[in-house]
């Protein structure tokens, strides 16, 4: 079979890991694909560069900033330099980039798999209530406030304490007034209006993993319950969970929004009602954990985007325990000393 | 009923729900329970069941299992 050369981003298996790593183990263990993985780093530090067992070469991107002219460039030279047939990026930061230049990316031999400009913005805070009503779950009691003077009006709606949200990004706990118009400025001044006041749910955060095919149907998905998070807030352990309501939500947020690639819901579930939390437009950071139980999404991906057979759809188990642990490595220097002068290894 | 009968027991007293992902331990009485309850088991007879296997009285093992259908109910796992 002829090699492919995929273009993973997200390599940096740190403690607040990047989903690549997992991306590309799964692509690995599909053992019928001769897939050889190019890791996008962005830093010559990111873990996922001197994991040669999994990441086979990797390059250095320049931060996807601006218009990103330098960023295109580099993928260009990257694929007219060693070769690049597909590209899965997994930060957030670069996906507008890679969902804007999709099409220029295309012609350039550069596939992607991935949702449209539309479809990534229901993401936005602004706009869950909409997706929320269309996929029959709940959302916590929000408010979008579009300057510093529509937050008291939101305070009085949501109650204290309260969510205060970045549109995409960051979310701070408000106990007082005080503590909310000190987030609000805060994220305001990072990303701009609107902030989001968003009333603080609980109950117990359930999450899905789920790939779309651009027309309706799933290409599989898989729920789980988060155990043991870290101080960051990131998983470390958890288990595979068959939550009815919240499963079949996903597969009406694929057909609904006949979604296109990979997707995260993070939901707060409390008896029955399940509460959609955050919408995200690419594979988490656990995503390794659906290949481990059979559904092996990125590979699944792959073959769907370049007209490959997909194999059947097989259920998953509820039980099956994830664990996350600390592995070392040795390298060696020169590794690093490439990756830092020439933007690459070999 | 039908969220008990979704629950993975073991003879240890283990039990997992696949639903929420929850986990909990129950002792020998109250794993005798569960297995009663998924059988459809009516409180009366769980109770009677409870004297017979365990040589109690009756009013102690109806104490008990609505002692145990309370916590049950603190899970979100309603026995009826």
């Amino acid at each position: 079979m002829k090699k492919i050369r995929v273009g993973v981003s997200g390599i940096n298996a740190a403690d607040n890991p990047g989903p690549g790593t997992g991306v590309a183990r799964s692509l690995k263990e599909d053992f019928e694909l001769n897939v050889e993985i190019i890791g996008l780093a962005y830093d010559a530090m990111e873990p996922g560069i001197y994991m040669d067992w999994i990441v086979d070469k990797s390059f250095i991107l320049p931060y996807p900033s601006g218009e990103g002219d330098a960023f295109l460039s580099r993928l260009y030279h990257i694929k007219e330099s060693h070769g690049l047939d597909f590209v899965i990026p997994s930060l957030d930061a670069e996906l507008p980039l890679y969902i804007k230049y999709a099409e220029a990316l295309n012609e350039r031999g550069i596939r992607t798999f991935l949702p449209s400009m539309q479809q990534f913005k229901l993401r936005g805070k602004d706009l869950l209530s909409e997706v929320a009503r269309k996929i029959d779950i709940k959302l916590p009691k929000t408010v979008v406030v579009n300057s510093p003077s529509q937050l008291e009006d939101a305070l009085e709606k949501v109650g204290l304490p309260a969510m205060i949200k970045g549109i995409y990004y960051k979310a701070h706990r408000a106990y007082t007034r005080a503590d909310a118009h000190q987030h609000m400025h805060a994220l305001a001044a990072e990303w701009g209006f609107p902030v989001i006041v968003q009333e603080i749910v609980a109950g117990d955060e359930l999450n899905v993993v789920g790939l779309g095919d651009g027309e309706g149907q799933s290409l599989g998905h898989v729920g789980i319950k988060k155990i043991m998070i870290t101080s960051l807030g990131k998983i470390w352990t958890g288990v595979t969970v068959k939550h009815e309501k919240m499963l079949a939500a996903a597969q009406r947020f694929i057909s609904e929004y006949k979604w296109r690639g990979p997707f995260e819901l993070e939901c707060i579930v409390r008896n029955d009602d399940v509460v959609l939390i955050e919408i995200n437009p690419r594979f988490p950071a656990w995503s390794y954990f659906a290949t481990g139980v059979g559904i092996n999404l990125p590979s699944r991906m792959l073959r769907r985007a370049l007209g490959m057979p997909v194999p059947e759809l097989r259920d998953y188990a509820a039980g099956k325990l994830f664990v996350r642990y600390c592995l070392e490595l040795v390298s060696d220097m020169e590794k690093f000393q490439m990756a830092v002068t020439r933007g690459e290894t070999l | 009923m039908n969220k008990i009968a979704h629950l993975a027991l073991n003879d240890e007293g283990f039990v997992f729900d696949p639903t929420t992902g929850d986990s909990f331990m129950v002792n020998d009485t109250g794993l005798f329970i569960l297995k009663k309850l998924r059988d459809n088991t009516p409180l009366g007879a769980i109770a009677q069941g409870i004297c017979d296997e365990y040589e109690t009285c009756l009013d102690d093992a109806e104490r008990d299992v609505t002692d145990f259908f309370g916590q049950l109910k603190s899970l979100s796992l309603h026995p009826c």
